[in-house]
């Protein structure tokens, strides 16, 4: 082919082309919104030269392919990248939820209440038969037992509310699964045509999209397909088939292709389900555990004074609040189900002094319980030991727990615990509960305020109504370390809150260092992959011109065919 | 270096978001009046906060305690002072009475006169601050002192109910002062040593015109008075011990107030300034970001 023909071909082959270049362009700018879609470019090659009268000619143009401007490596590195940013951006969140319930920056917060606490055992010693201090001093008690328990209640809100979040997420990330699975049909299928671009792209927002919710890693295949993983490795996707996720309201479990499911809870570690699992697992346990332990002490702290003294009146019937679930067991053995049995010095004693109806003592002294002496050690025993006390009796109830009653013309009243028993086993004490999201108010107070112990029995069994002893030691409480802390009540709260919000500062801090690097990473990636207008509208201008040039040539041609044909 | 009009508005957004960020945590800062408006803004200030809080409270109470340890004090120093002035005017009478010159009359009468002085010390003796009584040792809500009287209503005798531990209230960390009385130790057991009995030997050596047991009533009567003017200068002791717990409280709670607050509270000028400073940042950021979203070679074409 020569002359006239070929440039009309070669013509007719540019005009094809750079309109094709044209749509490449448009469908570029259309695109300039679409997340995670990477640019076009066509290629323009010479087609091959024709060899004509000795002379090689150029054969026009030809676009040979459509070409896909991404970067593999940041792309992966930013997925990577991603993922963490999610899990440190959910801590984050959460922890500040976290740091609210505290909400210690107010003056309202469990600091505040225990400091009212202390105060109220003051005012109380300084006016011991005062009923407005003994009011007072039980509202306190009762605020501070609510603070507490509010608190682990709100602490049990947060992880229900992150099972929930968990739990749709596994959904979310079973559909976007299936779908990468249904691109891969399709890439699969249309590879063999020519390069998918735009289901490939889609196929990595997909990617991104999964990345913020698990940390995955993947690669693709030699027929273009992607088998993507878990970060520890479980198959999510290969080839056209997906992999679920289920939750089962505590774990994250992986369903392989059997029936059987594994439990990939722990090798979660990005994404949001990583940092969600991270909070629930690891760092709300660890403040939980910690709120447990301080209201464990404070409540055994308080009770093991309080059950030292004696209120405006002595008891007739008093039932202790905490059972057993074995009374033959020794009282400081665990198997007996006491809370407490871990507190207590079985080598001490107590003393109950029984009094008759004119308020004297009967019996001629204290009756002595040896905790780990003849007929002790078990709950059975202790109840037995004092069921054998004159004018009072001892009972187990079904619940596990002691009850004391008296002849209705006695009454009684307890003194010098030094083995902690009365404490643990609930018997005249200020508080009920072993922990924070039980802690209360012992029913017996509600009922009968005179029964705050402000005083304390003497050494001849004779109790002063107006004596505050027992109250000015429970205030001093405040100042002393408690053994299973080592600490200050006051003190061991403070560094609590003090290492939450520390915490909480060095997840803000990694956060910020993430969202840098993916920021860095993002703008790369775009700079390569996303559409510049300004760009776009050159190429516009050049294949446009370069359209024009071709019809320019059509139009040179019909000018050569006319001034042949006119010659005749 | 090619830039593609997504990484314009992501840097743009990122900006403005961090900017924005930096000026609404700087209003807190100033609407609040507080550098910690939560647990992470400074957790290692925040500790000291609490527990300077803690103390600040505490401090207020053992405060509220002294007053209360006060009260009680003055209460004691003036029953005994009026005790003393009784007791004085006692002496004057056996003085008066011992002149051989009074008659068996006049000693009747000032018999009558020592009963009520009996009573009135015994009502003394029985002063309540609070509701509370203050010579009961902890029996503080029992009256004390009463007198035994024979048929006739004559005093045989003052039984003492109280017992002998001191009220005490706590003033510190782990001290505590006994600002109430061993009811017993003041004013004797009132049947064998004590005012009471001086007073009631008193009356009957004036009824049986017994000069001899005027001038013993005169004797017994320097050893109370004596007895009162100790312990009143005991309470007069504590009394200034107070003075020097509460100024050392008052001081603590000044330097702590003030601790807690440059700890706690915004320097409101800085905090001010750094407003400003931030909306400027802002303001630009907006105005530069504006101008760069704008062009286009569009507009050219």
């Amino acid at each position: 082919m020569s002359g006239i023909s070929l440039l009309l071909s070669t013509a007719k082959d540019a005009l094809l082309a750079q309109q094709m270049a044209l749509d490449v362009v448009s469908h570029n700018v259309a695109n300039v919104n679409t997340p995670d879609y990477s640019r076009q470019t066509p290629i323009l090659q010479a087609r091959p030269p024709v060899p004509y009268t000795g002379l090689i000619l150029g054969g026009g143009v030809d676009i040979t392919s459509i070409q896909r401007n991404a970067d593999a490596f940041i792309e992966n590195n930013l997925q990577q990248n991603q993922s963490d940013l999610s899990a440190t951006s959910e801590m984050e969140n959460y922890m500040g939820v976290l740091e609210n319930l505290f909400n210690e920056s107010s003056e309202n917060g469990l600091s505040s209440q225990m400091a009212d606490f202390w105060n109220a055992w003051n005012d109380l010693a300084n006016n011991p038969s005062g009923d407005a201090e003994r009011n007072a001093l039980y509202e306190r008690g009762a605020l501070l037992s609510q603070g507490f328990s509010e608190l682990s209640g709100n602490i049990d809100q947060l992880n229900k509310q992150l099972n929930l979040s968990l739990d749709s997420s596994v959904g979310q990330v079973n559909e976007m699964t299936a779908r990468i699975a249904d691109l891969n049909q399709q890439i699969a299928t249309m590879s063999a045509i020519g390069d998918p671009n735009d289901l490939l792209d889609q196929r990595q927002h997909l990617i991104n999209q999964l990345s913020e919710y698990l940390d995955i890693s993947y690669y693709v295949n030699s027929d273009n397909t992607m088998t993507v993983t878990t970060g520890k490795g479980y198959v999510l996707v290969s080839r056209a088939d997906s992999y679920s996720l289920s939750f089962d309201g505590n774990h994250v479990r992986w369903e392989s292709s059997g029936s059987s499911t594994t439990d990939i809870t722990d090798s979660i570690t990005g994404g949001k389900m990583g940092g969600w699992l991270e909070m629930r697992d690891s760092i709300i346990p660890e403040y939980n555990d910690k709120l447990n332990q301080l209201s464990n002490s404070f409540i055994w702290e308080v009770n093991n004074i309080h059950a030292q003294g004696v209120g405006l009146e002595t008891m007739t019937d008093v039932t202790g609040t905490y059972g057993a679930s074995d009374a033959t067991q020794n009282l400081w053995d665990q198997n007996s189900g006491l809370d407490f049995w871990n507190s207590i010095d079985s080598t001490g004693t107590f003393n109950i002094w029984v009094y008759d109806s004119s308020g004297n003592v009967a019996g001629g002294g204290p009756n002595t319980i040896d905790v780990d002496g003849a007929g002790g050690n078990t709950l059975s025993g202790i109840a037995s030991a004092i069921d054998g006390i004159a004018g009072i009796h001892a009972e187990v109830t079904t619940d596990g727990k002691l009850r004391v009653y008296s002849d209705s013309d006695h009454s009684f009243a307890f003194s010098g615990d030094t083995s902690g028993v009365l404490a643990e086993l609930g018997l005249n004490t200020f508080f009920t509960g072993s922990d924070a999201s039980d802690m209360a108010m012992n029913a017996n107070l509600d009922a009968n305020r005179n029964l705050i112990a402000a005083a304390k029995v003497d050494a001849t069994g004779e109790i002063a109504s107006g004596d505050n002893t027992n109250a000015v030691d429970m205030a001093g409480l405040q100042y002393r370390d408690a053994p299973a802390l080592g600490d200050t009540l006051d003190n061991y709260l403070a560094s609590l809150e003090g290492s939450i919000g520390i915490k909480s500062q060095s997840i803000t801090r990694t956060r910020e260092y993430t969202e840098t690097i993916v920021n860095k990473l993002k703008e790369t990636k775009n700079n390569i992959s996303a559409v510049s207008i300004d760009e776009e509208m050159t190429d516009l201008i050049k294949y446009q011109h370069a359209y024009a040039a071709a019809a320019k040539l059509i139009s040179a041609a019909d000018e050569m065919y006319q001034t042949i044909l006119d010659s005749k | 270096m090619r830039i593609s009009n997504q990484s314009t508005y992501d840097v743009v957004k990122y900006q403005l978001a961090n900017t924005a960020t930096d000026l609404i945590k700087a209003n807190e800062v100033v609407t609040s009046g507080k550098r910690i408006n939560k647990l992470s803004d400074d957790p290692i200030g925040l500790v000291q906060v609490l527990s300077l809080r803690e103390s600040l409270s505490s401090m207020n109470q053992l405060g509220r305690n002294v007053s209360t340890a006060r009260t009680w004090l003055d209460g004691g120093e003036t029953a005994l002072s009026s005790v003393k002035d009784l007791i004085t005017d006692m002496k004057t009478l056996a003085v008066q009475m011992a002149n051989g010159t009074e008659g068996a009359n006049e000693r009747a009468a000032a018999a009558d006169q020592v009963e009520g002085t009996l009573e009135q010390i015994v009502s003394l003796a029985n002063t309540q601050v609070n509701g509370q009584y203050i010579f009961a040792g902890t029996k503080t809500d029992t009256e004390p002192f009463s007198i035994d009287s024979d048929a006739s209503g004559n005093p045989t005798g003052v039984t003492y109910s109280g017992n002998d531990t001191p009220f005490s209230i706590k003033i510190g960390k782990t001290a505590t002062l006994e600002v109430g009385h061993d009811g017993e130790a003041v004013f004797g057991d009132g049947s064998t040593s004590g005012i009471f009995k001086s007073l009631i030997d008193f009356k009957t050596a004036l009824e049986t015109n017994d000069d001899a047991g005027i001038q013993q009533a005169m004797d017994d009567l320097d050893t109370d008075l004596n007895q009162m003017i100790s312990a009143t200068s005991d309470i007069g002791t504590k009394g200034v011990g107070l003075d020097v717990k509460e100024k050392i409280l008052q001081d603590l709670n000044l330097s702590y107030t003030e601790r807690k607050s440059n700890l706690e509270d915004a320097d409101i000028l800085a905090a001010i300034s750094d407003v400003n400073s931030k909306e400027t940042a802002y303001q630009a950021a907006l105005a530069s970001s504006a101008k760069v979203m704008q062009v286009s070679l569009l507009d050219y074409l």
